[in-house]
């Protein structure tokens, strides 16, 4: 069969090589044929250069290309890596050119540890419904330390550090990192307790998962570097309202502590502005005292002279003048005249606490 | 005429690519082959490039993915050691290392990778339900161990799986395992959310009197704080006032010139600050200065 080819190429040759015998029919024939035979050969040139050309091939900025030459990659290890620009490779079957992002985050996600819930519901914030228990075959969770059943999901951000690897040492290598990513959320959530995952610990938590997706890429030598890891938990629907509770008392807790806190602040700061005005009000007490006692001795020094001079006159002359003050305050005055037999009289006096003054009857 | 060389070259050219195509295949990076001669394999070809065969019907040449496949197997129910029953489901890493034993084995009904897949499944089941068997619950989920325990028992089902894979010559090798889902069966989920929900209520019940209990706490503390500030108020007061009455006592030193004097001072005094604003008071015709009234001052003017 492959020596047909150049058989039918021979033929016209040698249909046009005895030329000078032909009549004007051959010739035109041979003239015809001469000048489709240019434009065949025209075709075949450009055909061959676009074959050439088509080996040229643009690598973009975030990625790398590796040639293979007859399968095997062309250069090793770093040098088989081609960078951005304008490329030339022999064309197929020869060459063959594979491209890798390289700088571009990959971004994989764990649901392992998730209920079965669909993009649509995710994003308009659904839930499905659920029972009261988990089916294992539809709804995902992971067990903790101690025996609880929590829902975990993860997001893993990497990058790819050895193309070569990644793409031709791995069937699926994004799948490997996902199952990685699995089993770093399912056995991280295996020795941490409910309350860490949860609420108490969750930075550790997600560091752990972190950490141990990092080593398990490492262990399987896929090639890529964890940029970051994400990873958010929630209790089981089933037990959601008993999960907020607890987080209700604890807040209430607080509440309850911090207005302890705040009667203790007031009782306190009360207390010390009476024990304060208690001192005070001594203190002005002794002032006063020491004082009116202080004035009155000045006040007998200066009396005694008078007395000495003629005593009773001094106490007549200040009884008098005392009781006439008195009796110039006093509000209500009741004389009560003598009998005749120099008796004195009876007098009846009612106190009445309903009325504001006090009322006084007299009995004649 | 030059163009009868040109001719012959292509043409040439052409039969030499047509007998490469029947003389020679390529193995790409990511791929192993096998060379049959007469149906039997007779050469492993695991470098990628250009080689060489004798053409059909003499040779053959069989082409495998040689990169690591991926698969995972479905939950297996398995029980503990200590009676749980546990579900199970890893992930396998696994990739074709001997083309010429994978042959034979896998060749034939269907797609060969599906078909090792169906044989590994069979025996992952086989080492989940040994391993699982040999270890209690808690090797699976603990606080304390640092997860040790966990990587054993896939130290152990990966050990099992290789040692089933080599034993039978599959010609392939376990680039790593891993445990994907470790569950619980259905009817025992809602019993854990049974314990779930009473261990958040002591929880809740907790936080609530320990919270009002150290309220309580708080506030006695304070009433208690109050009281011996004023407690100790008091006392600085009591002991102030001591201090002027005995500030006073000095000056009282001076009535000792004449006590009577001072007495009748003290009384007036008392008397008329007794008497300072809204009382009442009753008195007869002996009590000066209204024995006046009596006509006591006319002995004066009689005199």
């Amino acid at each position: 069969m492959s020596n047909d080819l150049p058989a039918t190429k021979e033929a016209p040759e040698a249909r046009y090589a005895p030329e000078t015998s032909m009549d004007a029919g051959s010739q035109a024939l041979s003239e015809a044929l001469r000048s489709s035979f240019g434009i065949i050969k025209l075709v075949v040139v450009i055909l061959f250069l676009v074959f050439l050309g088509s080996g040229f091939f643009t690598v973009g900025p975030q990625e790398r290309a590796i040639i293979l030459r007859f399968g095997k990659p062309v250069g090793q290890g770093e040098r088989a890596l081609l960078g951005p620009g304008l490329h030339w490779s022999f064309p197929y079957p020869m060459d063959e050119v594979v491209k890798v992002s390289i700088t571009g985050i990959q971004k994989v996600g764990s649901t392992v540890g998730w209920f079965a819930i669909t993009e649509q519901q995710e994003l308009a914030g659904l839930e499905p419904m659920f029972g009261p228990s988990i089916n294992p075959a539809q709804d995902g969770y992971v067990l903790t330390a101690d025996g609880n059943i929590v829902n975990s999901r993860a997001t893993l951000n990497y990058r790819i550090n050895d193309p070569v690897r990644y793409v031709f040492s791995f069937a699926s290598a994004s799948n490997a990192v996902q199952q990685a990513l699995d089993n770093a959320l399912l056995s991280t959530a295996a020795r941490f307790k409910v309350d860490d995952i949860l609420t108490r610990d969750i930075t550790a938590f997600n560091e752990a998962v972190r950490r141990r997706v990092t080593e398990q890429l490492e262990k399987q030598n896929l090639g890529v570097i964890v940029e970051q890891c994400s990873v958010e938990s929630r209790p089981p629907r089933q037990v959601k309202e008993a999960f907020n509770n607890v987080l209700r008392a604890e807040v209430n807790r607080s509440k309850v502590l911090n207005d302890a806190h705040s009667y203790e602040v007031q009782v306190l700061s009360k207390a010390s502005a009476d024990a304060q005005s208690r001192v005070n009000l001594a203190e002005s007490e002794r002032v006063r005292l020491v004082q009116d006692v202080a004035s009155r001795a000045e006040q007998f020094q200066e009396l005694l002279p008078k007395f000495r001079e003629n005593p009773k006159l001094f106490a007549e002359q200040r009884l008098n003048g005392v009781l006439g003050r008195v009796f110039a305050n006093v509000q209500d005055k009741i004389l009560v005249p003598a009998t005749a037999d120099g008796k004195t009289m009876e007098l009846r006096y009612l106190f009445n606490r309903e009325l504001p003054k006090p009322k006084t009857e007299e009995q004649k | 005429m030059n163009r009868k060389p040109l001719t012959i070259v292509i043409g040439v050219l052409l039969v030499i690519i047509f007998g490469l195509l029947l003389f020679v295949f390529q193995v790409r990076q990511s791929e192993v082959a096998v060379v049959t001669t007469f149906g039997r394999p007779t050469r492993p070809i695991t470098e990628p490039g250009l080689k060489g065969k004798l053409p059909w019907p003499i040779q053959k040449v069989y082409k495998f993915d040689r990169r690591v496949q991926n698969f995972e197997d479905r939950l297996t129910e398995g029980l503990t050691r200590d009676n749980f029953n546990l579900l199970t489901s890893t992930y396998v890493g696994w990739k074709i290392t001997d083309p010429t034993a994978f042959l034979p084995k896998f060749v034939g009904s269907g797609e060969p990778i599906s078909e090792a897949e169906k044989v590994l499944e069979r025996l992952l089941g086989n080492a989940k339900s040994a391993v699982v068997g040999k270890h209690p619950l808690s090797d699976f989920v603990s606080a304390t161990d640092n997860g040790t325990n966990f990587m054993t028992i896939e130290g152990e089902i990966l050990q099992a799986l290789q040692g089933q894979v080599r034993a039978n010559n599959y010609g392939l090798d376990i680039e790593f395992l891993g445990l994907k889902k470790v569950q619980l069966p259905e009817s025992v989920t809602q019993s854990v959310f049974e314990r779930m929900t009473s261990e958040r209520k002591l929880l809740a019940d907790r936080s609530q009197f320990e919270g009002e209990a150290e309220a309580s706490k708080i506030r006695s503390e304070a009433e208690r704080k109050a009281a011996e500030m004023l407690a100790a108020a008091d006392g600085q007061a009591t002991a102030i006032r001591g201090r002027a009455e005995a500030e006073a006592a000095k000056s009282l030193a001076v009535f000792q010139q004449n006590p009577e004097l001072a007495n009748f001072i003290f009384r007036l005094n008392a008397l008329e600050g007794s008497l300072k604003d809204r009382s009442t008071l009753v008195f007869d015709y002996h009590t000066p200065p209204f024995d006046l009234f009596r006509g006591v001052s006319t002995n004066l003017l009689h005199k």
